[in-house]
């Protein structure tokens, strides 16, 4: 299967990459990991005359454990949010994620930036970073903006993404001690599957009265984009956790869905699992503080 | 336009040139003739063109050979010495994990990257790390046990270093 022909770009810095997007505008693709674009290319559904590689990017390639927050690269490997320690430690959700994500193969190659702006609703990654309040940052030639995550999704493949702009990397804050979160996948396989579902929660309790003090429930693969479910975080909101609220934290979680009928689950199946998925994942939080 | 590459396959360096569009698939089958890297789906879901790259298994159907410019690939071509196949090759010929040969080269360099990091891995860690390669013939259990048993010689051959 042949790629169709292009002229190739290695850019050193986000500076130069930035200013060949500038120039170049729509014609150009930047590809990371390739994962999505070189099938996208192959099958003609994507035609860049012109492809960026952010391989040279050094500074899009770590992770960084700063006081407050940690800082992901957007070039970071899907493998190595699995086998980084900071992430392990701090960011146990987004590990979950990674571990879901494609084959081994494919982690070997896919990137954390390329898994949130290829912004396929069922992807595995953006759960998990939701719930954490993760931001974006965007870099043109006028310099960096940053996004808050739950606002950069627009629709299957839509982000508030510019032409001229490049996803260099992601912020998180550290997560308090008295916080745990979590993630699970509904697929018909175990590796290398769309899932039908995915969610991921996040729970801060208060270390004075254990209720709940801030929490983040999100989801994928029930609405055109990965979503934050407000109305099962309403329901846990200034709560005391128990089993009983984790059951009516799902049953809420079903309104916060709109999901489609496609080959992998019908909506009514969608819908029904969401509740489940919404209670065993805050239960994984809910363990994850205990420990 | 052609570029220059420079590239270590199978500890052996090149420099080629060559077209942006050109895989790494491409390159190693065609330019260089190491056609024990096969092509299936060529859309990163067989793993059949698994090599391993900067010590990483991955699908070299979904990777430009431009990008691999000063990286060190190994193929399949590149396990066995003059002593012999390589363990993870002889294991498959023993245990009769290998009946049409079109996965063989990826399940074994998938195999090879586990073993590299964990010599005596679990059942469900072998299952986990050839998980992106498909075999429509063996029904994977004798290539499990393939790698099982490599796992072992590999860790006689550490203890008799």
């Amino acid at each position: 299967m042949l790629l169709p022909k292009f002229e190739y770009d290695e850019p050193r810095s986000i500076e130069e990459a930035c200013e060949t997007l500038r120039t170049f505008g729509e014609t150009v693709k930047p590809l990371a990991g390739g994962t999505d674009l070189m099938v996208n290319m192959k099958k003609g559904v994507v035609r860049p005359s012109r492809v960026l590689s952010l391989k040279k990017l050094k500074t899009c390639n770590r992770i960084e454990k700063l006081d407050a927050t940690i800082r992901i690269g957007a070039c970071t490997l899907v493998a190595e949010l699995i086998q980084n320690q900071v992430i392990a430690d701090t960011l146990p959700a987004l590990q979950a994620g990674a571990k879901a994500l494609g084959s081994p193969l494919i982690r070997n190659l896919a990137t954390i930036g390329g898994n949130i702006c290829s912004a396929r609703p069922a992807a595995d990654l953006p759960p998990a970073l939701l719930v954490y309040g993760a931001r974006v940052v965007l870099h043109s030639q006028q310099g960096p903006r940053t996004v808050l995550l739950k606002d950069f999704f627009k629709g299957p493949g839509q982000t508030v993404l510019r032409g001229d702009e490049l996803l260099t990397a992601i912020e998180l804050d550290r997560p308090p001690a008295n916080s745990g979160a979590g993630y699970l996948n509904l697929g018909i396989r175990k590796v290398q599957d769309i899932d039908i579902i995915n969610g991921a929660a996040y729970l801060a309790l208060n270390p004075r009265d254990g209720t709940i003090e801030k929490v983040r429930v999100a989801l994928g693969a029930v609405a055109p984009t990965p979503i934050r479910a407000s109305l099962a975080e309403q329901a846990l909101q200034g709560q005391k956790p128990s089993q009983d609220l984790f059951v009516q934290a799902g049953q809420a979680a079903q309104q916060d869905c709109t999901p489609i009928t496609d080959f992998r689950g019908g909506a009514a199946y969608r819908k029904a699992m969401t509740s489940v998925l919404v209670r065993r994942v805050l239960e994984t939080a809910l363990k994850q503080i205990e420990k | 336009m052609k570029r220059i590459i420079h590239i270590r396959v199978n500890e052996q360096e090149y420099e080629l040139a060559v077209e942006p569009n050109l895989t790494l698939a491409d390159l190693l089958r065609d330019e260089l003739g190491l056609t024990g890297t096969k092509k299936g789906c060529e859309m990163g879901d067989c793993g059949s063109c698994t090599v391993i790259l900067d010590g990483r298994n991955v699908n070299s159907c979904l990777i430009l050979a431009i990008q691999a410019n000063g990286s060190s690939v190994q193929t399949i071509e590149g396990l066995e010495t003059e002593a012999g196949l390589h363990p993870l090759q002889q294991a498959f010929v023993e245990k009769g994990a290998i009946q049409c040969g079109f996965c063989s080269s990826g399940m074994i360099l998938s195999g090879k990257t586990l073993l590299d990091s964990n010599p005596n891995p679990g059942e469900q860690e072998i299952r986990e790390a050839i998980s992106g390669n498909l075999c429509r013939c063996t029904g994977y259990q004798k290539i499990v046990e393939a790698v099982a048993d490599a796992g072992s010689d590999y860790q006689k051959g550490q203890g008799g270093e």
